[in-house]
């Protein structure tokens, strides 16, 4: 039952993502050209960090953490952050509310993310006969990921579009920006520097992800009461 | 207007088409890839005068399970993993030799009888459970090989060798683990499955045997005519066992081999110079198909012409003279009373007297209407040739026992009493040839350049006991052979090689070693329960996110198309 356990985990891995498009009011607006879009725009990102890190990252033998490398990457990570505001501002959408905009960003994003990252392994690995757990902790892991992606477009699009922010909140946003953009490495960090199995750090990334949801959704709505 | 029909037409056939090759892909299942991959060794498959024996099977695809199962369970879809430990012979007699259905069989065998491991002379502690696990082993390969079932001959199952590895031992915990909660391991309940992809047997063409023979000429006179007298030493070279791929029989005949190489150094140092070149030929023998009634040695023989024949004075054929303590037996099958006969008895007492040990001498008549040859020496006396076999065997063995097999490993072989035994046939011979008969002459003293050289001795034990040397599985060019040949050709003046086909009353069947891959599968109940839980999670996640986006009515809305919408397109 080995393509069975592959269809289980592909639909845990891409479920939520189609699920997102069609039960929010994104289906109705028909977004997915943007969400296209962002998709597209994640690749090119993609691309970019790759040639980053080949050129500034030495291979290392050991599995441990290294602190300066582990910083290069972060910081090459924000490369990921300027894509997103390419995403989000540059690029032309239709007239679609801000609200949808970064939801429809957010969700293409995400879907780029996992199937260039999940998907191959899905393909050769889930259909052996072996069996292991590490598909579907992948598959949460992919959910979890989604929610980040969501929120980073949100706290984005507070950012970068919405003109008059509420003073107060303002350092409160860039703060939660910051710690959703790092959160690949510290990831890493939880797996190389503290020896973290992969349950415990998919369990980690859902919880992290869903408190970072909750307060980039109160961010978003303190901000839309003053503007209406 | 006419045209968009056509247009989705062609998109659904392509959406189709796409479809159906994704489908196409996703259905190939790769198997390669195992959590652990074993090497195993197939149990020996071969007919004897039509009647087939060992086990008809090469690939198993089942579930695994030990010893400790359920006492009804239905085992013909399951592989039962064994260690070599835990057999008893009650388990063996009922299900083996009752050839009760199995899906297949794994004997897992200590590391001890590894041909990679040398042992070496073992602690004493151990001693007595290395015994009793040799004599299980012993028994449990003759039932293999011999399987005299009352319906069948053979097993309808496949039966592998393993040998106990961090790996398999794990694997074979979890199993008993799984065992003893009393289910067995099936499609609807998870487990290991072991699986050997390996093609069906073909028979083994024209199995190869090839004789080696090594000429060292003596000192012949001027003027002299006739043929010099010529001796021939001669030891067979190839074994049987359960597991032909594991089958190095280091005692039968690894020790003759080793004894015959050692003796024929030593001559051609002497024949080296004429001043000591004795007028006696030598003509040393490496024969195959010694298991198969000394097949190989009756066909050599008979390639001889018939001066060549009549010139042979007598001959001594080697047999496991490899872990002797105190005694070694010469087997002839011409009466005691022959001439020839004595003057051998006399030169080899002699000899095992200075030495410290003791020779006797057994006499068995040959019964030419048998096919049987017990002894390889047998097949000389077939051919008026006088012989005798030196042995530390005091009876001879049945058909294809004591033929090199899986307990005949390297620790249970003493250097030293090959070592002994080279001095007592050099010395021995030397007697005979230099005519020294009744004085006490040592040629080949210890710490002369004589001497037999005990390194020379234990590397080529060694080589030997890391070689397998089925004879229908060695083929024309293998390298073993020609290092045979090689080695003799150091040592003798001319090497020659008889490469015949064995005698059709035996066919064999290839296939001799695979790989094992073991998974731990899920059951079929898991992704059931798997899906189950994704399927209400997706639905939970589709419900929350409307309600919360959309609101509740929507929800509620999806489930009630209302019907006026049929109306209005309508």
């Amino acid at each position: 039952m080995t393509v069975f356990h592959f269809f289980n985990c592909a639909i845990l891995t891409f479920g939520p993502h189609a699920v997102y498009y069609s039960a929010t009011p994104l289906s109705e607006y028909d977004t997915l050209g943007t969400s296209v879009k962002a998709a597209v725009v994640y690749l090119a990102t993609a691309l970019v960090k790759l040639i980053c890190l080949a050129t500034f990252l030495k291979v290392s033998e050991s599995d441990s953490f290294d602190p300066y490398q582990e910083f290069l990457k972060a910081l090459i990570g924000f490369i990921d952050v300027a894509g997103l505001y390419f995403a989000l501002t540059q690029l032309t959408h239709r007239n679609i509310s801000q609200n949808h905009k970064f939801q429809a960003v957010g969700l293409g994003w995400a879907f780029a993310d996992s199937v260039l990252h999940r998907l191959a392994p899905l393909w050769v690995g889930a259909r052996g006969l072996e069996f292991t757990w590490d598909y579907i902790l992948q598959g949460l892991e992919a959910n979890a990921n989604l929610v980040l992606s969501i929120s980073l477009a949100a706290l984005g699009s507070l950012m970068w579009l919405r003109k008059n922010k509420p003073k107060t909140l303002i350092p409160i946003i860039y703060l939660c920006a910051v710690i959703v953009a790092t959160m690949p490495s510290t990831t890493s960090y939880l797996r190389r520097g503290l020896g973290w199995h992969l349950p415990k750090v998919v369990g980690f990334e859902l919880f992290t992800s869903l408190v970072m949801a909750f307060i980039s959704w109160q961010l978003f709505a303190a901000c839309q009461r003053p503007s209406l | 207007m006419a045209m968009t029909p056509r247009k989705t037409r062609n998109r659904e056939m392509l959406f189709d088409s796409v479809i159906a090759l994704v489908f196409i892909l996703v259905a190939c299942v790769d198997l390669c890839d195992g959590a652990t991959v074993v090497d195993v060794y197939r149990l020996i498959q071969y007919d004897m005068s039509g009647v087939p024996f060992g086990s008809r099977l090469a690939s198993l695809n089942h579930h695994a399970a030990s010893l400790h199962f359920s006492p009804h369970a239905d085992l013909s879809r399951t592989v039962l993993l064994i260690p070599l430990r835990e057999l008893n012979m009650s388990f063996v007699q009922e299900y083996i030799a009752a050839s009760k259905p199995l899906g297949g069989l794994i004997l897992l065998l200590p590391q001890m009888f590894s041909v990679e491991n040398k042992g070496g002379v073992g602690s004493n502690h151990d001693d007595g459970s290395k015994e009793l696990l040799k004599n299980v082993l012993d028994e449990v390969e003759q039932i293999l090989i011999h399987t005299n079932l009352p319906d069948a001959s053979f097993l309808q199952y496949p039966v592998y060798f393993a040998f106990e590895d961090e790996n398999i031992d794990t694997v074979l915990l979890d199993i008993k683990k799984n065992d003893a909660t009393g289910q067995p391991a099936t499609a609807t309940t998870g487990g290991y499955k072991f699986v050997v992809s390996a093609t069906e047997p073909k028979k083994v063409g024209s199995p190869p045997i090839t004789n080696i023979q090594g000429w060292l000429a003596g000192l012949k006179t001027d003027g002299d005519s006739h043929q010099l007298p010529t001796i021939a030493i001669v030891a067979s070279y190839d074994t049987f066992g359960a597991a032909p791929a594991l089958s190095v029989g280091s005692d039968s005949n690894g020790s003759g081999i080793v004894a015959l190489l050692e003796v024929a150094r030593l001559f051609s140092l002497l024949y080296s110079n004429p001043k000591t070149r004795g007028q006696y030929n030598l003509l040393f023998g490496l024969t195959s198909g010694g298991p198969y009634n000394y097949n190989g040695t009756r066909k050599w023989l008979q390639s001889f012409d018939q001066r060549l024949r009549e010139s042979i004075d007598y001959a001594i054929c080697l047999d496991s003279i490899g872990s002797w303590e105190n005694e070694l037996w010469i087997h002839v099958s011409k009466p005691p009373e022959n001439a020839f006969i004595k003057q051998i008895m006399e030169d080899f007492s002699s000899v095992a007297e200075e030495l410290g040990f003791q020779v006797n001498l057994k006499h068995k008549k040959i019964n030419i209407s048998n096919p049987r040859v017990a002894w390889e020496h047998e097949q000389f006396s077939r051919l008026r040739v006088t012989a005798a076999t030196l042995s530390e065997l005091s009876t001879p063995p049945e058909l294809l026992e004591r033929t090199g097999g899986l307990v005949d490993g390297r620790q249970f072989v003493n250097e030293a009493a090959i070592v002994r035994s080279v001095k007592l046939i050099a010395e021995s011979l030397a007697k005979h040839i230099y005519g020294h008969q009744g004085k006490n002459v040592q040629i080949f003293a210890d710490n002369s350049n004589l001497a037999v050289n005990p390194s020379y001795v234990r590397s080529w034990l060694d080589v030997l006991s890391r070689t397998p040397r089925v004879a229908p599985f060695l083929s024309k060019d293998d390298p073993f052979v020609t290092a045979l040949k090689k080695e003799l050709e150091d040592h003798t003046d001319e090497v020659n090689l008889q490469r015949e086909v064995l005698d059709g009353m035996f066919t064999f069947y290839d296939s001799t070693t695979a790989k094992l891959n073991i998974y731990q599968v899920a059951s079929v109940t898991f992704d059931l329960l798997l899906l189950l839980v994704l399927g209400s999670y997706l639905i939970v996640l589709f419900s929350f996110l409307v309600i919360t986006t959309r609101g509740l009515d929507d929800l509620i809305s999806l489930f009630r198309r209302p019907p006026s919408r049929k109306v209005k397109t309508a």
